[in-house]
């Protein structure tokens, strides 16, 4: 019987090194710190940490986009950064620990990628009321020392659901969502809006993949296949995506049905899979690398603002991808669009009635 | 060898129910059983077809759900089997979880650079391995089951997280937390049929065209993988049933101290089982990465290890058993995912439906509190579906979890698991 638990114990403890492993790859760039006196003077020397979403460097998604921003700030303003990244289905603790290492290791500004970090954020950023907090896609943590970087979600939205009723022959449409949550409907209500407004009438399909706290709706593939399969069967042409992993799913459901996808977050008639590029018609793009790269800006300059900075259609904060041509001959009709929501003169709602 | 041995001591975990059983089942009472299956399958259908044609719910019995239904249920089925394959010779595995999810890095891994075919074998190679470890730390050495199970659960996340980051960044198309997609395996269709049959199914008869649906579900559009699951599960069935060493490998899931005095290899016949179960819950994983999502992705087993062996528990340790648990798990989860809101609202009437057959049974047999019972809750069902005209999303996303939950509860009386499952057995060190 004893060998049985030593046994055990180095079982558990391989388990635990392992899982230990998973969880952040460990080539920070910390661990080589750039020489400031190589680069050209900034106004204030940056110390950039970033607190990814589950995913990280190399999700060719939303982190990415993060990543594209920093990049480019540490390119232009000399800075250098510490970058860590959560963990599928870890405990609120782990997102606490997380960001209060990166303030007690002198960082500022941190930025916390994902509106996962919300909560944490809120009880972490009172402890630290000289390092800038930034969090993306989320209001819920506010504070004196809290930037929250927003998107018009709704506004991109609402131009691709327009380019989907235009392009539409069976006057029926869909919309996967990965999980349900605000943030989510947000895409849907402007995706229902905008294909409403160019083909009143039209029938719009929705169904999200799972229900929060199961947030595995984000990285199912099998479920968004699943459901987009659904809609085509039930007459849609044109699926609508806002589901992470899971979109990959819709794609290849389209191109089995011989319809057509809309990709989310970035051009993904660029970053998705080669064989499946030419079913996506266009792409709702949420340009995070945008926000990132203007808040550390405004930090640099010593011009840091808390509060909601919200970036819409108007700053280019989210706009619609032309990549492959399929949406050329509707172009007009989608600036169209896109200057009266500039104007005011459309205000697309970001909660389904 | 007797069935109705008592599992020692309080070291079997899931022994409720079982220990005594009539010691054999003759062959005409074998066949009524089957009978009474067959016409309780029947008139389960007609059901579904009458609310189909009432409720106007197209999508509960629809060819694309029902296609749906077998692809979602295959790889359940397969971590089950995985399941069924351990436990029947005493092991009980809950570290399927953590095999599937090796199996899914396995085969997207490999599949990306060498083909679906290799990506498979991988899989199945990797959740072997997972296996290997469980079988060395619960026979070997005598580990709980439980902990080692748990134990395997977190090294298969934590070892695919880690293998993920240092093997996938910065490939073409995949990054830490997915790969790079693999190429697809072909689907098998019957020639000429696919049109025909859905041509019967839009006219929304009722019968035929739910007949047309299932028989065009099963003939089109199949991925050969969940073809070769369907085999695994009846060539499983007939080793473990008609075959010498099935016997001997489900005499030591019953009594391994007998199957020792008359000479079988305890550990050996073990060892065996559990590097099989690691085997098909790694296919099970390997499916989801080739066939269901084309790349392997973090968390895409989304818990269906559990789900596998919760079905495999459903179908009292039977092939047959856990195949109908996974389709019925299947068939709800594509059911819900598929115009959800009303095609849940309709299983309602179903649902109502078969309480109320339910509970006049039990009133005839003079059962009368859960006769009562199950008329009570089919009144407020059937009041709900009266009431509503669709399921609201909160609602559907437990669909699946609830109708298992259900046909559990009503069925747990006669579950019977293998007498020392999750016994650890030292050999000749008697009991």
């Amino acid at each position: 019987m004893r060998r049985g638990i030593r046994a055990a114990a180095v079982l558990a403890a391989a388990a635990l090194a392992l899982a230990g492993c998973g969880s952040d790859d460990e080539e920070s760039p910390a661990a080589s710190p750039s020489n400031g006196a190589s680069k050209p003077p900034a106004a204030v020397e940056l110390k950039i940490g970033m607190a990814y979403d589950v995913g990280g460097r190399g999700d060719q998604s939303f982190n990415d986009a993060a990543a594209a921003g920093l990049d480019k700030a540490k390119a232009e303003l000399g800075a250098e950064s510490q970058e860590v990244e959560a963990v599928t289905g870890e405990a609120e603790s782990a997102r606490e620990e997380r960001l209060t290492q990166l303030a007690e290791g002198g960082y500022n500004p941190v930025i916390a990628v994902g509106f996962v970090y919300a909560t944490s954020l809120a009880k972490v950023a009172p402890q630290f009321p000289d390092t800038h907090f930034a969090i993306i896609d989320s209001t819920d943590a506010t504070g004196d020392n809290i930037a929250n970087l927003v998107f018009a979600e709704e506004e991109g939205s609402f131009l691709v659901g327009a380019a989907a009723a235009l392009k539409s022959k069976s006057g029926n449409v869909g919309f996967v969502g990965g999980v349900n949550t605000p943030l989510i409907n947000k895409f849907e209500a402007g995706f229902k809006a905008g294909a409403e407004a160019a083909k009143p009438g039209i029938k719009v399909q929705s169904q999200y993949l799972t229900q929060p706290p199961d947030f595995s709706g984000f990285g199912d593939p099998a479920k968004g296949k699943t459901a987009a399969q659904g809609m085509f069967d039930a007459g849609a042409d044109i699926v609508y995506q806002a589901a992470g992993g899971s979109g990959g799913g819709v794609f290849e459901a389209a191109k089995a049905a011989g319809g057509k996808a809309i990709g989310v977050d970035s051009d993904q008639a660029l970053t998705a899979d080669a064989s499946v590029r030419d079913v996506i018609l266009t792409s709702m793009l949420k340009k995070v690398d945008v926000a990132v790269y203007d808040f550390l800006q405004t930090v640099a300059q010593d011009q840091f603002k808390a509060g909601t900075v919200s970036f819409d259609l108007e700053q280019g904060g989210v706009d619609y991808s032309t990549t492959g041509g399929q949406v050329d001959d509707i172009k007009a009709q989608l600036d169209d669009y896109k200057q009266q929501i500039i104007d005011g003169s459309i205000t697309v709602p970001t909660t389904v009635s | 060898m007797s069935a109705a041995v008592q599992a020692p001591g309080g070291g079997a975990p899931r022994n409720a129910g079982g220990g005594t059983r009539p010691a054999a089942r003759s062959g005409s009472d074998r066949r009524t059983r089957l009978v009474r299956l067959a016409v309780l399958l029947a008139l389960g259908f007609v059901v579904v077809s009458l609310v189909r044609v009432i409720t106007g719910a197209q999508e509960i019995s629809s060819s694309g759900t029902l296609g749906t239904a077998l692809g979602l249920a295959a790889p359940i089925a397969l971590a089950g089997l995985g399941g069924l394959w351990s436990e029947r010779a005493g092991v009980t595995n809950i570290g399927l979880e953590g095999m599937m999810i090796a199996g899914s890095f396995g085969a997207g891994w490999w599949g990306y650079q060498h083909g679906p075919w290799f990506g498979v074998l991988m899989g199945i190679a990797f959740g072997a391995i997972g296996g290997l470890i469980h079988a060395v730390a619960t026979v070997t050495f005598g580990v709980d089951h439980i902990i080692s199970g748990v134990a395997i659960n977190i090294l298969g996340l934590g070892a695919t997280q880690y293998l993920a980051a240092r093997l996938l960044t910065g490939t073409e198309g995949g990054g830490s937390t997915q790969s790079p997609q693999v190429d697809e395996l072909p689907t098998l269709s019957m020639p000429w049929v696919g049109d025909q049959l859905l041509d019967l199914e839009r006219h929304h008869w009722f019968l035929v065209s739910d007949l047309a649906a299932v028989v065009r579900a099963v003939t089109t559009g199949v991925s050969i993988l969940t073809v070769l699951a369907v085999v695994l599960i009846v060539v499983s069935g007939i080793v473990l049933w008609r075959t010498a060493f099935g016997l001997r490998l489900r005499s030591c899931g019953e009594d391994p101290w007998a199957a020792e005095s008359l000479g079988v290899h305890v550990y050996r016949y073990k060892y065996a089982a559990v590097v099989m179960s690691g085997a098909c819950a790694g296919f099970g994983g390997a499916f989801l990465a080739v066939v269901a999502a084309s790349q392997y992705r973090e968390g895409q087993t989304g818990g269906r290890g559990f789900i596998g062996l919760a079905a495999m528990i459903f179908g009292n340790w039977r092939p047959g058993g856990l195949a109908g648990g996974s389709l019925l798990f299947g068939y709800t989860d594509g059911l819900r995912l598929r115009q959800g809101e009303e095609s849940i609202h309709a299983l309602l009437l179903v649902l109502g439906i078969g309480l109320l057959a339910l509970g006049v049974w039990m009133l005839a047999r003079r059962r009368f509190p859960q006769g009562g019972a199950s008329l009570v809750v089919a009144a407020l069902v059937l009041l709900w579906f009266a009431l509503t005209d669709t399921v609201p999303g909160d609602f559907t996303g437990m669909t699946p979890y609830v109708a298992t939950l259900l046909v559990l509860a009503l069925a747990s009386q006669r579950l019977r698991p293998p007498a020392a499952d999750g016994v650890v057995y030292r050999k000749g060190q008697g009991r």
